[in-house]
């Protein structure tokens, strides 16, 4: 080595000193962070699938589980609500000749809303319940999340096939035209469970109290959506609560998924709108918070 | 000289105490922005050159500030102030099997570690056969890993830590791995990462070890590098103000 100087390669992100970095950089240290994300992409997917294998790892129908899960989940909500409340069809005449059967309503708001709720759940603790890695590893701290949410959508898949097996011989109700839209609500709603559980992440490393309070926020968030209830129940009552309502982010987006799985008919344009805007707002806010903190992660653990 | 393998400068990080930043919901919201917590330096400006070839031990006592010395340089800490560079592809083991998980089996485990580490998953494919070799696990490597023996653990996961071919190893007393014959090959791994201008730097207790195996050594006293220089002096140097105190203690 004649010059050893020269042949040196610092491997060291700019974030790692602790000299603040000058806003030019920002776009730079942006790009080199979704490259270093970009490099791991194997790790945050194994990651996730070590854990999905792991979680029914030690039962007897392992995997199966993904599927009986969501199956065991609409039994229980159509012995209660279909039969015991006797809610056989919904009077939802838009879009269907017949009305819509209630299963069929429930579950196409059931199935996407529990994907946000274990968005949420798997992002509370994607930071937390990863000490270990955390302490002895340097990576974009991103992929614990984006592996928890990977997670996620692995169960939220397994329950959409779920619902076309039920409520295809059970009510009659086959994919259509309206399916088309499926994808589309799934990108949003996934943008903004990325943006959601990124927040939680970040949030539960100084309070972890939050993991203790999620399940009752989810709760009342599962009671304030149009899930076992049709948007248009609030409509009618007063402009003030219907403006509430809709602020909440998975009104617009469960109305999307009520679309593109029953065809029911919907604003169409206004719930892709808000649904969107939602979904960039937390992706964006939940990717600076979280970004911003990584550093200072390690310290409190 | 050799070329630097890691250079820091004027590294200070310091800790609040757990107690005062214990996250209720109502320090939260109440007065917790201006409330003078007391902070504990874990790192008093320490700056630091680890040569290319070298293997570096810091020694100390609990809480001198060794481990957060060593996930400052594995990047896993971000220093309050200073700056540290790591010239070369540096492998942490702090801990055994980091990123394994235990229900799943050992060649998923395997897979896992080596992502976690930084590698391809092309290159653990690449590998696998001989971290299994190394490691001596043999056909165990298709159970799960809660059901190995805590040695066949340590071995596949020092195995996985080693087959990032680091040229810098951070170790924090994990050389007492396995049965007595493996920890003599793990040695001649090390020695030979040394050979080939590899850096080393050791955290320990084992006194003994640091000595014989190191050649400069650390000794941290409260944050602060109390010593730098050849193993054996910094080791004695160490011993002698510890026998000093517990006979100051005793008299």
């Amino acid at each position: 080595m004649s010059n050893p100087l020269g042949t040196l390669r610092s491997y060291t992100p700019a974030a790692m000193t602790a000299v603040k970095t000058p806003p030019r950089r920002i776009f730079s240290a942006a790009r080199t962070y979704i490259s270093e994300l970009w490099n791991r992409r194997e790790f945050a997917w194994y990651l996730a699938l070590g854990n999905l294998k792991a979680r029914n790892a030690s039962t007897t129908l392992g995997l199966l589980w993904w599927v009986i899960n969501p199956l065991l989940l609409a039994g229980v909500y159509w012995l209660v609500f279909g039969l015991l409340f006797d809610r056989g069809t919904l009077d939802l005449s838009r879009g269907t000749e017949t009305g819509l059967p209630f299963l069929a309503f429930l579950l196409s708001g059931m199935f996407p809303f529990f994907f946000t709720q274990s968005a949420m759940t798997g992002g509370v603790n994607s930071i937390v319940s990863n000490t270990k890695l955390l302490a002895n590893l340097h990576f974009p701290r991103l992929i614990l999340p984006i592996a928890a949410l990977l997670e996620s959508t692995v169960g939220f898949v397994a329950s959409l096939g779920v619902f076309f097996m039920i409520v295809g011989p059970i009510n009659g109700i086959w994919p259509g035209p309206w399916t088309l839209w499926l994808p589309v609500a799934m990108v949003i709603q996934l943008v903004f469970n990325f943006g959601l559980s990124t927040i939680v992440a970040r949030v539960a490393v100084p309070f972890r109290d939050l993991n203790n309070l999620v399940p009752y926020f989810t709760r009342l968030w599962l009671y304030l959506s149009p899930v076992i209830y049709e948007a248009a129940f609030v409509e009618g009552k007063g402009e003030t609560i219907e403006f509430l309502f809709r602020l909440n982010p998975l009104f617009s987006i469960l109305e999307l998924y009520r679309h593109a799985l029953t065809g029911v008919d919907i604003n169409l344009a206004g719930s892709l709108t808000i649904s969107t805007l939602w979904a960039v707002g937390f992706a964006v806010a939940g990717v600076t918070l979280f970004v911003k903190y990584e550093g200072k992660m390690a310290r409190y653990l | 000289m050799n070329a630097p393998a890691i250079v820091a400068e004027g590294i200070t990080v310091r800790f609040r105490p757990m107690v005062d930043r214990k996250p209720t919901l109502r320090r939260s919201i109440g007065r917790m922005r201006h409330r003078e917590t007391q902070e504990l330096v874990a790192l008093d400006s320490v700056d630091l050159t680890i040569y290319k070839g070298e293997a570096f031990g810091v020694i100390g006592r609990n809480g001198a500030g060794k481990s957060t010395l060593l996930r400052v340089m594995a990047k896993t800490l971000r220093p309050d102030e200073g700056t540290i560079n790591v010239y070369g592809k540096a492998s942490t083991l702090l801990q055994l099997g980091v990123g394994f998980n235990m229900e799943l089996s050992g060649r998923r485990n395997v897979l896992l570690g080596g992502l976690a580490a930084g590698l391809r998953k092309s290159e653990i494919d690449e590998k696998f056969d001989s971290i299994v070799e190394y490691a001596e696990i043999g056909t165990a490597i298709d159970r799960p890993v809660r059901t190995y023996s805590s040695g066949m653990f340590s071995r596949l996961a020092f195995s996985v830590g080693m087959a990032l071919e680091p040229n810098i190893l951070l170790l924090d007393e994990v050389l007492a791995v396995g049965d007595e014959s493996f920890r003599a090959k793990s040695m001649a791994t090390m020695k030979e990462l040394l050979a080939r201008a590899g850096t080393i730097v050791f955290v320990s207790h084992a006194l003994p070890n640091v000595a014989e195996f190191c050649d400069r050594v650390m000794w941290l006293e409260s944050g602060r590098p109390r010593m730098i220089g050849e193993a054996e002096a910094v080791v004695e140097a160490y011993q002698t103000e510890v026998r000093q105190q517990r006979a100051a203690r005793k008299g």
